[in-house]
C-alpha cells in the first residue's frame, strides 16, 4: 500500500526515471507472459493424466466390473460343501445291510491358521500321530488352494472330540467336519453285489460332473454302490458364510440342506445270502451261489466266495493288501456270479435233451444203450460211469446223468441245433443284471468256430458240447437263468437285485417289475418231460444228488462237472492226488418245488470234483432254509447281525 | 502488522473453497465406512480427520493472511528449520510401518517429511523466480536448486520413505521444467538420473522396496504378498461396477480385504462403494480443483506467484496421479496419500498450507496491476 501512495507523489517529478522502470516491467510483462504460456502444456498433461484414470474406471469397473464382483463375493463367501448321507441299502424285507453313522474327522484350513507347525505340535499327541505324519499330509495337499482342508485324521473317537471341541480356540485352522460313512450291519454279507466306497480318484473326477462332485468326495467303487451311485449319493448341501481377510467367519449367510440319498431295497434275503456264503465259507470253498424267483427273476442270494473284505477297502486300500488280491488263487476280486464263465458240464444235458426233443431226434420212450463209451470216427468217447448205464431213455439218461445217450442226441442234433435251444434258455448272452464286467459265455455254433477259430467245425466236438464240455462256457447266473426258464416253462427274466428304491421323503422312485426278456412257446410237453428228469435227479433212486434230497419238498435239479483240463497225467488218477487246481469244478442246478416251481438255485464250486457232493448240500440248506424257514423253523443261532458299538462306532 | 484489505475478501476465491470443501466432505463420509467397525479404543480415524481439518483450515487462513511475497524473506529460516526437524525425526523420531518417521508433539505426530515438500516448493519457486533466465537454465544454473532439493531428499530417503523423497525429486523435475531449461540440461539431467537410478538400484533401495517393484511387474505370482494389496484393491474398485454397492456396504473394505483403506488405499473404498459413478464425480473434482490451480497460476500478478502456485498444483496432481494409479493397478505399491482424501493429519496440514498459498496467490491477484492505475 505505501508502495502504491509513494509511485503516485512521484508520478510527476521521475518521469524519465519511470520510463525505464517500465521498460523494466514491460519486459517482465512479456517473460511472464511466455511463462504463462506453458501452463497451457501443463493443462494438457494432467488432462492426459485424467482421461487415462478415467478410462482405467471405465475398465476395471464396467468392463471388468462383472468379473471383479465375482471375486469380491468368492473373497467374502466361503461355500462349504456338507456331504450328503448316503442312502440306505435293505434287503427284501427291510432288514439294515448298509447305513451310515456320523465320522468325526479333523481338518486343518492352512489359511485360517496363524501358526501351523505349532498347532500340529500340539495336536499330534492328541491325535495320537506323529507330527511329520501331520505335516506329510499338509505336504501332500500343497498344491491346492490354502483355504481347502487338508484332513488330518478321519473317524476321531468321542473322547478326542470332547477336547477338541473344548479347546477349539487353542487350535487355529483346525476344524472338525461330520461326514457320514457306511456301516455294514453283516460285515461282508454279498460284499462282491454290493461292492463298497473310496475316494474320487483323478480320472473319475475328470469324468465327473463338476457341479455334483470334486476332489474331496468319497463315491461308490465297485458293485450296487458303483452302479447305484446316482440313487445314493443323495444332493450335498452348501453352507455360506462370510469371512473377513483373515479367514474368519463373521456370519453364516444360508444353509443348504444336504439331501439324503435313496434308499435301496434289494432283492437279496439276508438269510438266505448268509445261509449260502456260510456255506461256502465253511469249506473254505471257492465259486459262486445264485438263488432267483423262477417266475419274476428276483435274485434272493448272490454269493460270490471266497468274498472281499469290505474293512480292507475302507480308506483305500494298501498296495500290499491289493496284490495279495490279485495273487489269491481263488480270485476274491471277481465276482464269480457274473466274471467267471465255466463249462457247464453235464447241467448242459437239458440243453441237449430240449433240442433233441423240439427237434423230433427224440421222445420220452426213445432209448439208447451205454456200454460205458461211444465210438465216433476214430474215437472213443467215454460214460463217466465206465460200466455203462445199460439201456437208457431221457428220464435215466437225465437222472443218472449218462454220457452215451448225450452224445446220441448231439450228434443227431448238430452244433448249431444245440446253440439255438441254449440260447432260448438264455445261455451265450448277457443276462443284463445289475452288476458290472458280466461275462456272455460261449455257445459254440459252426458259424462262430469258422470266425474266431478260422477252422471248419468238427463233429466229434459236438459230442463234447452235447455233454457241456468243449467250447461251452456259462456263468453260475447264467446258468440260474436256464433253470429257471426250465422250470416256469419256457420264460426267460433278466435276473435283477433292485426290489425298490425310495427316496427321502418316502416316495418310491422305482418298484421292481419282472422283465421278460424271451419266451419259448409250443414246448411245453418237451419241458414236462426234462422237468421229469430233474426231479429223478434228486428224487430218483439212481438220481445224482440223491443226498439233496428234503422231505416234505419236491426237488428237481441237476449235476455237472466241468473239466479244467484234460490232461492224460490225471486220468485214472484218485481224486484226492490231484492238484486243487487241476480238480474239476462242481456244478448243481435246481429248483423247487418240483411241482409248482418257486426259486432256482445255482451252485458252483471250483475244483470242487463232483456236483452231487461238493456243491449240492450249499443247495440244499439254500432250499431247507427257503422254504422251511419260510415255515416259521428258522435255526436263530445262523443269524447273527453284526452289533454296532454306539460309542465310537466299532463293529464288534 | 498486515493490514487486511477489503478487497482480499473480495477476491477470495469461492470455486476454490468450494472444491476443497467437496473433497473434503468426501473423504469424511468415506472415511466413516473405511474405519468401521470402529477399534473400540481412542476416537475413530473420521473424527481425528475433523480435528485435522479444523487445525488445517486455521493454518490456511493464517496462509491467506500475509502476502506470499513475505515468504522470500521466510524462505530460508523455514528451510533450515526442516532440515533440523528431518535430521531430529531421524536420530530421536519414531517409525510406524517401517517408513515415515515422526515426532511426538503429545497433540500431534508431526511429520516433518510432509511439510518439508511444501518447503521445497516455496525455496525453488523463490529461487526460479528471483534468477530468471530468459533462454532456459543450465545445468550450473540448476546446481543450487538440485542441492537445496537433495538435502531433504536424501534424509527422507534415509529414514526410509521412498515414496515422499520421490516427490521431492518430481517436485524440483517439474518445477525445474517448468521454468524452462536448456536442451543441454535435459540431456545431462537424463542421463544422470539414468546413472542415479542405477546406482540406487544396487546400493539404495532396500529390499522390500525391490520386491514392490517386482510385485509390480508380476502381480500374480505373489496373490497373497505385495501383489495381494493391489489386487484387493483392484477387486474392490472393480467390483463397485456402475453405482457401487452402496455406502457403507464395501464387503472388501469391511472385512479387511483392503489394506490401509483409510489411508493410502481410502479411493479403493470410495471406488467399491460408489462405482464407476462415484469416482469419476472423486475424481472429476480433483481435475477440476488442478484445473483451477493452473487458472490460479494463469492469473498471478508476478513470477513468484505463478511458480508458486503451479508448484502447489505440481504436489497435489502429482500425488493424486500416483495414489490412484497406484490403487487402480497402474503403479507399484508406494506410502503415497490422495491429498486430502487419504486418513492422515500430516498430508492434511500439508495440502491444505498448500492450498492456502493457492488462494493467497489468487487474492493478491490484482495488486500489483492496481497499484500502477
Amino acid at each position: 500500500m505505501k508502495e502504491e501512495t509513494g509511485l503516485k507523489e512521484e508520478e510527476t517529478g521521475l518521469k524519465l526515471a519511470f520510463k525505464e522502470i517500465e521498460d523494466i516491467e514491460e519486459r517482465d510483462e512479456a517473460a511472464l507472459d511466455l511463462l504463462k504460456k506453458r501452463l497451457l502444456g501443463v493443462a494438457i498433461v494432467v488432462l492426459f493424466f485424467f482421461v487415462a484414470i478415467v478410462l482405467r474406471l471405465w475398465n476395471l469397473q464396467i468392463i471388468e466390473g462383472p468379473e471383479y464382483e465375482k471375486r469380491s463375493y468368492g473373497n467374502r463367501v466361503r461355500i462349504r460343501q456338507v456331504a450328503a448321507p448316503r442312502g440306505h441299502i435293505l434287503d427284501r424285507n427291510g432288514r439294515e445291510i448298509v447305513t451310515n453313522r456320523p465320522s468325526f474327522d479333523v481338518l486343518l484350513i492352512q489359511e485360517d491358521s496363524h501358526d501351523i507347525g505349532d498347532v500340529l505340535k500340539r495336536l499330534a499327541p492328541i491325535l495320537g500321530t506323529d507330527v511329520t505324519a501331520l505335516w506329510a499330509k499338509v505336504r501332500e495337499a500343497s498344491g491346492n488352494p490354502r483355504y481347502m482342508p487338508v484332513r488330518l485324521k478321519e473317524d476321531i473317537d468321542w473322547k478326542t472330540l470332547a477336547y477338541l471341541e473344548n479347546h477349539n480356540r487353542d487350535f487355529s485352522g483346525i476344524r472338525i467336519e461330520v461326514q457320514p460313512v457306511r456301516v455294514y450291519h453283516y460285515e461282508d454279507l454279498a460284499a462282491n453285489t454290493i461292492g463298497y466306497l473310496g475316494a474320487i480318484s483323478k480320472k473319475e473326477l475328470e469324468e465327473a460332473d463338476k457341479n455334483i462332485y470334486s476332489g474331496e468326495d468319497i463315491i461308490g467303487k465297485k458293485g450296487i454302490e458303483r452302479l447305484r451311485e446316482k440313487d445314493l449319493r443323495g444332493q450335498k448341501g452348501q453352507s455360506y458364510s462370510e469371512v473377513d481377510a483373515k479367514g474368519f467367519e463373521q456370519k453364516q449367510l444360508k444353509t443348504v440342506e444336504p439331501l439324503s440319498g435313496r434308499e435301496i431295497r434289494l432283492t437279496l434275503d439276508v438269510d438266505l445270502q448268509q445261509i449260502a456264503e456260510s456255506y461256502m465259507d465253511a469249506g473254505e470253498k471257492s465259486g459262486a451261489v445264485v438263488v432267483m424267483e423262477v417266475n419274476t427273476g428276483r435274485v434272493l442270494a448272490a454269493v460270490s466266495a471266497p468274498s472281499i473284505h469290505i474293512k480292507e477297502f475302507i480308506g483305500g486300500i494298501s498296495l500290499e493288501e491289493w496284490k495279495a488280491l490279485l495273487d489269491n488263487t481263488k480270485h476274491p476280486l471277481i465276482n464269480k456270479v457274473v466274471q467267471a464263465t465255466y463249462p457247464p458240464g453235464s447241467t448242459y444235458k437239458m440243453v441237449t435233451a430240449l433240442a433233441g426233443l423240439a427237434k423230433g431226434v427224440i421222445d420220452e420212450n426213445t432209448g439208447f444203450y451205454c456200454p460205458g463209451s461211444y465210438t465216433f470216427g476214430n474215437r472213443t468217447y467215454k460214460c463217466w460211469r465206465h460200466s455203462g448205464h445199460g439201456a437208457v431213455n431221457l428220464n435215466k439218461a437225465l437222472g443218472e446223468s449218462c454220457d452215451v445217450y448225450f452224445y446220441n442226441v448231439g450228434q443227431r442234433v448238430g452244433v448249431d441245433g444245440l446253440a439255438e435251444f441254449a440260447q432260448k434258455l438264455g445261455l451265450g448272452m448277457k443276462t443284463g443284471v445289475e452288476m458290472e464286467y458280466e461275462k456272455e459265455g460261449l455257445i459254440p455254433t459252426k458259424k462262430w468256430k469258422l470266425k474266431s477259430r478260422k477252422a471248419k467245425w468238427q463233429d466229434g466236438e459236438t459230442l463234447s458240447v452235447a455233454i457241456g464240455q468243449g467250447y461251452n462256457l456259462v456263468s453260475p447266473l447264467q446258468l440260474c437263468v436256464m433253470t429257471s426258464t426250465l422250470a416256469n416253462g419256457g420264460k426267460v427274466y433278466k435276473p435283477q437285485l433292485v426290489e425298490q428304491v425310495v427316496d427321502i421323503e418316502g416316495a418310491i422312485v422305482e418298484n421292481f417289475k419282472p422283465e421278460l426278456v424271451s419266451q419259448t412257446t409250443g414246448l411245453d410237453k418237451y419241458f414236462k418231460l426234462i422237468k421229469k428228469g430233474m426231479e429223478e435227479v434228486v428224487q430218483g433212486k439212481g438220481g445224482t444228488a440223491r443226498n439233496v434230497a428234503i422231505e416234505g419238498l419236491r426237488i428237481a435239479g441237476k449235476t455237472g462237472t466241468a473239466q479244467v483240463v484234460r490232461l492224460a497225467q490225471y486220468r485214472g488218477l484218485k481224486e484226492a492226488v490231484i492238484p486243487y487246481e487241476a480238480r474239476d469244478h462242481a456244478w448243481f442246478t435246481c429248483y423247487a418245488p418240483a411241482d409248482n416251481p418257486e426259486i432256482a438255485v445255482t451252485v458252483l464250486v471250483e475244483h470242487g470234483l463232483h456236483g452231487g457232493s461238493a456243491a449240492g448240500p450249499i443247495a440244499r440248506a439254500v432250499l431247507n432254509q427257503y422254504f422251511n424257514g419260510k415255515s416259521g423253523a428258522k435255526d436263530p443261532s445262523k443269524l447273527v447281525p453284526v452289533v454296532i458299538d454306539p460309542e465310537d462306532g466299532t463293529i464288534e | 502488522m498486515i493490514r487486511i484489505d477489503r478487497r482480499l475478501f473480495e477476491h477470495f476465491d469461492m470455486v476454490l473453497m468450494l472444491l476443497i470443501f467437496l473433497v473434503c466432505m468426501m473423504a469424511f463420509f468415506n472415511l466413516y465406512s473405511a474405519s468401521f467397525p470402529p477399534k473400540g479404543y481412542g476416537s475413530p480415524p473420521y473424527i481425528k480427520q475433523a480435528y485435522f481439518f479444523l487445525m488445517a483450515f486455521t493454518a490456511f487462513i493464517f496462509v491467506i493472511s500475509f502476502d506470499y511475497q513475505e515468504l522470500h524473506s521466510w524462505n530460508y529460516p523455514m528451510y533450515a528449520v526442516i532440515i533440523v526437524l528431518l535430521v531430529l525425526a531421524e536420530t530421536i523420531g519414531n517409525t510406524a510401518g517401517g517408513a515415515q518417521r515422526w515426532i511426538n508433539l503429545g497433540f500431534f505426530k508431526l511429520q516433518p517429511s510432509e511439510p518439508a515438500k511444501l518447503m521445497l516448493i516455496i525455496t525453488l519457486a523463490s529461487y526460479f523466480s528471483r534468477k530468471e533466465i530468459s533462454d532456459g537454465y543450465s545445468i550450473r544454473n540448476l546446481l543450487v536448486p538440485a542441492l537445496l532439493t537433495a538435502i531433504p531428499f536424501v534424509l527422507i530417503l534415509l529414514q526410509p520413505d521412498f515414496g515422499t523423497a520421490m516427490m521431492l525429486g518430481i517436485i524440483f523435475v517439474s518445477m525445474a521444467m517448468f521454468a524452462k531449461l536448456r536442451m543441454s540440461t535435459y540431456v545431462i539431467m537424463g542421463s544422470s538420473a539414468l546413472g542415479l537410478g542405477i546406482f540406487a538400484w544396487e546400493r539404495v533401495l532396500k529390499p522390500y522396496q525391490k520386491q514392490r517393484i517386482f510385485t509390480f511387474l508380476e502381480p500374480e505370482k505373489d496373490p497373497m504378498g505385495h501383489g495381494y494389496q493391489v489386487l484387493q484393491s483392484k477387486i474392490a474398485v472393480g467390483s463397485g461396477g456402475k453405482f457401487g454397492k452402496g455406502y457403507m456396504e464395501g464387503t472388501q473394505g469391511h472385512l479387511h480385504f483392503l489394506p490401509e483403506r483409510h489411508t493410502d488405499f481410502a479411493f479403493s473404498v470410495w471406488g467399491e462403494e460408489w462405482g464407476f459413478a462415484g469416482s469419476v464425480i472423486l475424481v472429476g473434482t480433483y481435475f477440476l480443483l488442478i484445473m483451477w490451480g493452473l487458472y490460479v497460476a494463469m492469473y498471478a500478478r508476478d513470477r513468484f506467484g505463478v511458480l508458486l502456485a503451479f508448484g502447489v498444483v505440481t504436489l497435489i496432481f502429482w500425488q493424486a496421479v500416483i495414489n490412484l494409479c497406484m490403487v487402480l493397478g497402474f503403479l507399484p505399491v508406494v506410502g503415497i496419500p490422495l491429498p486430502l482424501f487419504s486418513y492422515g493429519g500430516s498430508s492434511l496440514m500439508t495440502t491444505m498450507l498448500g492450498l492456502g498459498l493457492l488462494m493467497n496467490v489468487r487474492m493478491r491477484r490484482f495488486q500489483n496491476s492496481m497499484s500502477r492505475d
